[in-house]
């Protein structure tokens, strides 16, 4: 018993001096090295799955296209224009018909612990990338559910009549007519690039699913280590064609959560951070900053048409009129983002300020209702996204005000919500009655909207929740795409985005900007203009050079920025 | 100590029986099918089902399908999530042991502070450092711990920056997983940054450890001040005083001793009630343990999980329990007495 | 003790009394006590002293910080949440969500406790072994994990909630009820009325009843600290109440996403928990402090 006691006794001292030499006894110096050749993301979820042609969610090809893969093009600076990748060039012939790329030929793709490549990039690479997509025959097209949500809503199955292979490093694309956003598809963070190796080895040993979980691409980072839902590790593609990375190490600390998520920012467990909130929080403190970039988005209030009371026109205009954009708007996005009057921004060339916006009119909605059959009003479900996106930041408070909104045309809102993957799932499966999500654009042209988000062919299994399908706005479309002619294309899509306001499938709500929050140690640009962010020109610079010398600097130089965002924020607060 | 030992081998026995058959009954209780809620595969084919009703033996009684379920988990089966389709009893083994660390850091710590305070309180009886030592107590016991987690938070990792708000080790450090007690597996990783991952994996448990010890230190308090007010009181004391030992050695040579023996008794009481603190604590630091996964489970009706992580966890806090009791016997043989079926 | 009767006559208060004249001379358990009441009073009339409507927000009035703070309003004294409703009243209506249900929730199982106590009480044997067992197992997994496990089978949501703490509250009061009768039944009053011919049914209600009462008052109130802290932490959790509902957990985790730019929505609410968990806690240590002086004495 004795014993027992004296080690009670002793046993505390111990401890706590082991414990407080340890924290104290620090020897800071290479923990700042491994920290100096990593970075931490805190994303705001986890992807689907790890190659992005099977998914549309920018959570997806945020962790994956521009880390993992690469595409033939690019689009290159703010101008948009594209630019060679893994094609060093290429040549449309004069009917647009036929699009050849030459292909580079010094492109390494990753070597993992699962795979190690035996030869370079060449077109059977490609060739393999585009037919699991386009050849239904595929031993890979139905690896993974067989479905290419992207890929489907600009019927690219219709439109490529085959790829062929020249030679080893060059390939062409025969389309069956031509099409002018073809090559800016082919730009997006979708159409990326697989190893066919990688798949030859797969299915010789007839795990083919690892395909797409276990990535082989060419781009700078390759996939070191992924707990589900907890974190994703990546290290540095060191034979990457490009210049490399800067940092060795990046992990995505996948914090769904918007306030852990920006708890572990401000207590520096992550250098970057997506989507923040409280962005006074942030422009407060000098060693963070907070950007933004005005990306193509927009976020929705889409109806299920194919089910009851939404099948009915009057209801989903009676429904739009009655919601107070402006409002969900202030509270919401806290100002940050311009009021939708179409699905497309005013900011792109397509774009008809001639066409009315859906106005703000709870009597004319209540008229309505009463037109449509429904004096009383009824009650609805609202599925709000869990996450968190540009375009929609907080979908449960968006709810929670149309709930009130439309509460007083006697209308009743169910608020409903699913963690994402589920919430996604039921979606396309058609259980909901409405819901609240978004798209982001993923190249300039205007089609990117207008096509994946209401057109037939993306009613199925792709992007087109409400169900709505429309031939005439389908044929206007498939016109645009076929002329080369801006005017004219402006001229199909103003017609278009008519149909829309009429038939209101959806409710455009907002555009908004994407925000993204880092610690000043960290360089380089990350946000895209377009879809995803991109960390191979990311670097870090040392603490101690920092605290000499380039602190005062770096600080006036973000100050102005610093200031205009912080006084924006501080007003809204205030209101 | 036979007696003893059967006695608590028979109410070990009858508790897992107990909860085992609530947790079959779940997979009944649970919206869905049963042979589903039992094996969380949500995506079975025709002849997979057919397989899993055979295995457990859907066919036949409720007896015999009772059986064939504890035949899966004796095991180790635990089925698939339901939402992930991973293996349950993976997933349990690699969470388990996180919540093990923490809740022993946090008793640890919970009995360093809270036993000398008590202490203290008890030798000052009715003085001013015993009612302040009370009124302490008092407001830790009632504080809601999600609050103080969150206002530790707050104030330690972004008002003060000194210790980190979320998660076990900081990603930066790969440490292989052996055993899932994060110390040991630093220990025995072969990383060059050992040293490195050790003190911020220290800097990690602390603030959620010691959230997690407010209230079981309140407790306590209240033992040890009780435990020691009765050993002052008592006629060995008096003896020795009479004997002319000063205060401090009655104190440390016999006081103490016999008061310990009686907290011991209450440690395995408090270790469940710490270990679901630190359910919801995990949540708040995002602690990678079972607590955290199992609300999770729960969000997301994920009721194969929610079914083998209720069982998991409420054997293990019993089996502490039961350890506990027999530490507590072995040093105090007045304990091995009569108890029950009086 | 001066004894101004003219007939010398014994009138000794009942032990409740006695309990309760030492009770009122503790400063500390009537500060706790005052507080319960103010409590219960707000529980109660809540809706008619409430300024504003706890679920519908004023658009016009969103996060405005408490009426101390440069930047607040006077007439939302203690600022608004998110969607501009208005926090005092939102915390007051949450008082007899969180506060009145984990009062009517011990109420309910502490009625029940008691009959099944008792019962169990007065058998012996293998029937009241296994009720040992049961006891044992259930007293040893701690009341929040329990609610947690009914939540989940019940699935989330308030009513589901109070059931649930309902039943983790039960086993509590049938085991300290059966300890406390047991006791009694060994005493010696018990025996006399047994003697005068009382059947069991009397001796609990006339002899053994108003004995036992203060010790499960005094659980009771240990019951109810701990049930308001389960019923905000299944709230906090999402567990619990559901949006819109203002149950002071709930609030609390739900002014979470705007803790940094709103820290009130999340302090009020934590101190609103802590205040009525204090008072209890008070009242229930007064409670304890009356009943050993009345032992000593």
């Amino acid at each position: 018993m004795a014993v027992i006691t004296m080690n009670i006794n002793y046993f505390p001292t111990l401890t706590l001096v082991a414990f407080i030499s340890l924290l104290t006894g620090c020897n800071e110096g290479d923990k700042l090295t491994l920290n100096e050749r990593s970075i931490i993301y805190c994303s705001e979820g986890p992807p689907e799955t790890f190659n992005p042609q099977l998914s549309i969610s920018g959570t997806t090809t945020d962790a994956t296209s521009k880390q993992l893969y690469n595409s033939l093009i690019v689009y290159k600076g703010k101008n948009n224009t594209l630019a060679p990748s893994l094609a060093k060039s290429w040549h449309v012939t004069g009917d647009g018909k036929k699009i050849t790329f030459y292909l580079r030929q010094d492109v390494s793709f990753h070597q993992t612990s699962y795979f190690t490549p035996s030869r370079l990039f060449n077109a059977d690479d490609v060739l393999f990338s585009f037919n699991r997509i386009l050849d239904k025959q595929h031993s890979f097209h139905y690896v993974s559910g067989g479905q290419y949500p992207f890929f489907e809503s600009i019927k690219f199955d219709d439109l490529v009549e085959r790829v062929e292979k020249i030679n080893d490093f060059t390939v062409r694309f025969i389309l069956k007519q031509s099409d002018s956003s073809f090559l800016a598809n082919l730009a997006t963070d979708y159409a990326i690039i697989l190893s066919e190796e990688y798949g030859s080895k797969l299915a010789a040993n007839y795990s083919n699913h690892d395909l797409d979980i276990l990535p082989i691409g060419t781009g700078p980072f390759k996939l070191k280590d992924y707990r589900v839902g907890s974190f994703i590790r990546f290290y540095r593609h060191d034979d990457y064609w490009q210049e490399k990375a800067k940092i060795e190490q990046l992990v995505y600390d996948i914090s769904p959560s918007k306030t852990s998520r920006l708890t572990k920012f401000l207590a520096k467990e992550c250098d970057v951070s997506s989507y923040p909130i409280a962005h006074k929080k942030i422009t407060d403190r000098k060693d963070l900053t907070l950007e933004s970039i005005t990306s193509l988005n927009v976020g929705y209030f889409g109806f299920n048409t194919k089910r009851k009371p939404f099948d009915n026109k009057l209801v989903r205009q009676a429904v739009s009129l009655a919601i107070n954009k402006q409002a969900l708007i202030e509270t919401v996005y806290r100002d940050q983002a311009e009021r939708a009057k179409s699905i497309l921004p005013e900011n792109s060339w397509a774009y008809d300020s001639s066409i009315a916006e859906i106005a703000y009119d709870p009597e004319r909605a209540k008229e309505l209702l009463t037109v449509a059959g429904y004096p009383q009003g009824f009650t609805m479900d609202l599925w709000a996204m869990p996450l968190q996106r540009a375009y929609n930041p907080n979908a449960v408070t968006m709810a929670k005000l149309i709930q009130t909104d439309l509460k007083k045309i006697g209308v009743k809102v169910n608020i409903i919500s699913y963690e994402w993957t589920a919430f996604l799932r039921r979606l396309s499966q058609g259980e909901h009655q409405s819901f609240l999500l978004g798209w982001t654009a993923d190249n300039p042209d205007p089609d990117n909207f207008f096509t994946p988000m209401l057109s037939c062919s993306a009613t199925d299994k792709g992007s087109n929740h409400t169900f709505w399908c429309n031939e005439e706005y389908d044929q206007l479309l498939k016109q645009a795409l076929k002329t080369n002619n801006i005017s004219e294309r402006k001229n199909y899509y103003s017609k278009a985005m008519a149909i829309i306001n009429e038939q209101i499938p959806l409710l455009p709500i907002a555009h908004s900007k994407r925000f993204q929050a880092r610690d000043i140690h960290v360089e380089g640009e990350i946000l895209e203009y377009f879809g995803g962010i991109n960390f191979s020109q990311v670097s870090k610079k040392p603490a101690k050079s920092i605290i000499n010398q380039v602190i005062p600097q770096k600080i006036e130089a973000l100050l102005p920025q610093d200031y205009t965002d912080d006084e924006i924020i501080t007003e809204k607060v205030k209101n | 100590m036979l007696t003893f030992t059967l006695r608590r081998l028979s109410l070990f026995i009858f508790t897992m029986f107990a909860l085992t058959l609530l947790s079959f009954s779940l997979s009944f209780l649970f919206p869905g099918d049963t042979v589903i809620n039992h094996s969380g595969q949500i995506n079975a084919s025709a002849t997979e089902l057919a397989e899993l009703n055979k295995s457990y033996r859907m066919d036949q009684n409720i007896v015999i399908q009772y059986g064939a379920y504890l035949t899966h988990i004796l095991n180790g089966d635990f089925g698939l999530s339901a939402v992930n389709q991973s293996s349950i009893s993976n997933d349990i083994l690699k969470l388990l042991p996180a919540t093990i660390e923490l809740s022993l850091v946090a008793l640890l710590i919970a009995m360093l502070v809270g036993i000398p305070l008590g202490f203290i309180a008890a030798i000052y009886h009715n003085k001013v450092p015993d009612s302040a030592i009370l009124s302490l107590a008092m407001l830790g016991y009632s504080i809601p711990v999600f609050w103080l987690g969150l206002l530790a938070i707050l104030f330690f990792s972004i008002g003060l920056g000194w210790l980190p708000s979320s998660g076990q080790i900081s990603l930066l450090f790969e440490i292989d997983f052996v055993t899932g007690i994060q110390f040991i597996d630093i220990l025995l990783s072969d990383s060059p940054y050992k040293w490195q991952a050790f003190r911020d994996a220290s800097a990690h448990i602390i603030l959620p450890a010691c959230v997690i010890a407010v209230a079981p230190a309140t407790i306590f308090i209240r033992l040890s001040r009780a435990s020691m007010i009765d050993v002052l009181a008592s006629s060995y004391i008096r003896a020795a005083r009479a004997k002319g030992l000063n205060f401090r050695q009655i104190i440390f040579r016999h006081a103490i001793r016999n008061a310990l023996i009686q907290i011991i008794r209450h440690v395995g009481l408090q270790f469940a009630n710490l270990v679901t603190i630190a359910m919801v604590t995990e949540v708040i630091f995002s602690w990678p343990g079972i607590g955290r996964w199992l609300i999770e489970s729960i969000y997301q009706r994920d009721y194969s999980a929610i079914q083998s992580g209720l069982l998991v966890l409420s054997c293990f806090i019993f089996m502490i329990h039961i350890l506990i009791d027999f530490i507590y016997a072995g040093l105090n043989p007045l304990a091995r007495g009569n108890k029950y079926g009086s | 003790m001066a004894r101004e009767k003219v007939y010398l006559e014994e009138v000794f208060p009942s032990p409740f009394m006695q309990l309760w004249g030492i009770f009122r001379k503790t400063p500390v358990a009537m500060v706790g006590f005052c507080c319960f009441i103010f409590l219960v009073v707000l529980a109660i009339f809540a809706p008619i002293i409430a300024p504003y409507n706890p679920i519908d927000g004023n658009l016009d009035m969103i996060l405005v910080p408490p009426a101390w703070h440069e930047d607040g309003n006077v007439s939302y004294l203690l600022g608004t949440d998110d969607l501009g409703r208005d926090m005092l009243s939102r915390l007051m209506y949450g008082t007899s969500l969180t506060f009145g249900l984990s009062f009517i929730v011990v109420v309910f199982s502490l009625v029940i406790g008691v009959v099944i106590g008792s019962i169990s009480a007065l058998t012996t044997g293998f029937k009241s072994s296994f009720l040992n067992h049961c006891l044992d197992v259930v007293l040893s997994i701690p009341s929040l994990l329990l609610a947690i496990i009914i939540v989940a089978i019940l699935g989330p949501g308030i009513s589901n909630t109070v059931w649930a703490v309902a039943i983790v509250f039960i086993p509590q009061f049938i085991h300290i009820t059966r300890y406390a009768v047991k006791e009694e039944f060994r005493k010696d009053y018990v025996l006399a009325s047994r003697l005068d011919g009382a059947n069991n049914f009397r001796i609990l209600y006339y002899s053994v009843f108003p004995n036992i009462v203060e010790r499960l008052m005094s659980q009771a109130t240990l019951a109810q600290s701990a049930a308001i802290l389960d019923i905000a932490t299944l709230g906090f959790l999402g567990l619990g109440a559901q949006i819109p509902l203002p149950e002071w957990g709930s609030i609390l985790a739900n002014g979470l996403e705007r803790f940094y730019i709103a820290p009130w929505t999340v302090y009020l609410p934590g101190l609103a928990i802590l205040f009525a968990v204090v008072a209890t806690n008070l009242v229930g240590e007064g409670i304890r402090h009356a009943l050993k002086l009345r032992k000593d004495n």
